[in-house]
């Protein structure tokens, strides 16, 4: 092991001491608001929609409108007010303990940046649809690519952006490809496989793509990395977890499912003396 | 897309299988006679919450809520030295800042500690570094400190810019070794109940000492939590536990002051690069 006694280097962290170095954009009173090379009121204000500059804002990419258009369609479809949805009852349950619509809704929003359902899944959705498209580049084909991930896990088709808990199919991929026309895009070459797959897995586990699959292939197709899509949906959940916030709070305090002691199924020790330290 | 794909857009509710009650081990409520929403004692593993309040430290219930049992005198003593340890990042932890940030902005005081929390959620010294902590020590732990630390100088590569932590929990800060931590995880080991977990990792930190790296504060809090027998995954949120005082009080200290107490960098030097 060769060893390096220099002094410690600080020079990286005195030279952003005191000093604030930006990529993005700042604010300078008398002179405009600056974002990613772009003068705020008279480059984008009344000239972009709310969803370009916040994808801008998210990946330094100033898209156009019909994709930022797109995106706001997906995440229309992507939130609703269901507070059985685990994210929703955090807003519902902020609702009938008077949290603000804020800390609610933030919390419902922190609740799907989860492993199982919500924004972060979407980058193992992108990842996925790109790792699979270079692979049948490279030769290996559509069978060979889905046999492959469903053995990880003991043959199930357990593939990020195909199947869904709690249902089969999904109604979004069909309004999200109606969306998709009517924009004017074409499917390219990611959604093109995203199908190839989704017919394997029909056939032989009848599940289908959902909602998810669809969105990481086409954002693939538009040239963003899983970390973009990420960024991009940061808020996915935002209106149906304020939705439920808003249901729950215009109701007596602590009526959302209220249990009963006995509601509660305990596992645990039966009651017991406390014993002496040792 | 084929009728095929068609007719699977149809969505059919999977049947899946769900309890009719929610199930937990922990706390145990008994109904009043007269209304069985109120409780009228609870239980936490089987102990009665008022005799635990006449007859156990706080530090005690804490493991007990944890750990399904009553820790012994060294475990006691062993959190308790911990929860000190670590009660405040100090001021110049970004997530202590982003509690002051709160508190000079009159953000709602009720705001100041999930804000500050999830900034000490990250995986940069903070509660997403403490599970990987865990999971390296307990695996590392079979081999010798020297042993793990030589492969590692070997086959990690240090990054260009910024601190190394050549394993989750040790490394470098500001380009140092992190003082207090040393400090403190020596003081852990000379508590009776620390165990083999902290002692692995002291001689790790002395292993890699020449490269100006060492404990890291996320590295003596995940050492000391396996020792206390904790779990990886309850590793993190113990963590952001542990440091909540601290961030609470710096992020209150600054709430009813002006905007004008916290420094706010002029426009030369603000850079826009």
């Amino acid at each position: 092991m060769s060893k390096n006694k220099k002094a410690p280097n600080t020079q990286l962290f005195d030279q952003y001491r005191g000093t604030i170095r930006s990529r993005t954009g700042g604010w300078f009173p008398g002179q405009g608001v600056f974002c990613h090379g772009y003068n705020m009121m008279e480059d984008l204000v009344g000239k972009n929609s709310y969803f370009q500059v916040m994808i801008l804002n998210a990946t330094g990419r100033l898209v156009e409108r019909r994709l930022a258009d797109w995106v706001e369609a997906a995440q229309i479809c992507l939130s609703w007010p269901d507070p059985r949805i685990w994210c929703n009852c955090i807003g519902a349950l902020g609702g009938t303990m008077r949290s603000s619509v804020v800390a609610a809704t933030v919390a419902g929003i922190l609740a799907a940046d989860s492993k199982a359902y919500g924004q972060k899944t979407l980058t193992e959705g992108v990842r996925f649809i790109q790792g699979a498209l270079a692979d049948y580049k490279n030769g290996i084909s559509p069978q060979q690519i889905v046999s492959t991930e469903c053995a990880r896990f003991g043959g199930k088709p357990t593939i990020m952006g195909y199947a869904r808990p709690l249902a089969k199919g999904d109604e979004r991929v069909e309004a999200m490809e109606r969306v998709t026309t009517a924009l004017g895009f074409e499917d390219g070459e990611h959604l093109s496989l995203a199908y190839q797959i989704e017919q394997l897995l029909l056939s032989e586990h009848n599940e289908s793509m959902n909602i998810n699959g669809y969105a990481s292939a086409f954002l693939s197709d538009q040239g963003f990395s899983p970390e973009e899509v990420y960024r991009i949906f940061t808020i996915l959940v935002t209106s149906g977890v304020t939705a439920c916030y808003i249901d729950t709070l215009e109701r007596p305090p602590e009526t959302f499912l209220p249990l009963r002691c006995d509601d509660i199924d305990y596992q645990g020790p039966q009651p017991r003396d406390i014993p002496d330290r040792t | 897309m084929s009728d095929k794909t068609q007719k699977h857009r149809v969505v059919h509710r999977r049947s899946d299988t769900f309890v009719k009650k929610q199930l937990t081990k922990i706390w145990q409520e008994q109904p009043s006679t007269s209304n069985p929403y109120i409780a009228e004692s609870a239980r936490c593993y089987g102990y009665d919450l008022l005799e635990l309040m006449q007859h156990r430290s706080y530090v005690e219930v804490l493991y007990l809520l944890f750990q399904g049992d009553l820790p012994s005198v060294d475990q006691t003593k062993l959190l308790e030295e911990l929860l000190i340890a670590f009660i405040n990042p100090g001021p110049r932890h970004p997530a202590t800042r982003a509690a002051m940030n709160a508190g000079i902005g009159k953000t709602d005081p009720a705001h100041i500690l999930p804000i500050s929390l999830s900034i000490l959620g990250g995986s940069h010294l903070g509660a997403g570094e403490i599970e990987g902590a865990m999971r390296f020590l307990r695996k590392s732990s079979k081999k010798s400190a020297d042993q793990v630390a030589t492969e590692l100088i070997n086959k990690s590569i240090k990054p260009k810019e910024g601190d190394w932590h050549i394993a989750p929990g040790f490394g470098n800060r500001f380009g140092g070794r992190d003082e207090v931590s040393q400090k403190i995880a020596s003081q852990l080991l000379t508590s009776p109940g620390s165990g083999p977990i902290l002692a692995w990792g002291s001689a790790f930190a002395d292993a890699i000492k020449d490269f100006d790296m060492g404990w890291l504060t996320t590295g003596v809090v995940a050492a000391a939590l396996a020792d206390l027998r904790f779990q990886p995954r309850a590793g993190g949120g113990f963590f952001q536990l542990i440091s909540a005082p601290g961030l609470l009080a710096h992020g209150l200290e600054l709430a009813n002051k002006p905007f004008t107490a916290m420094p706010f960098p002029t426009d030369e030097d603000y850079i826009i690069e």
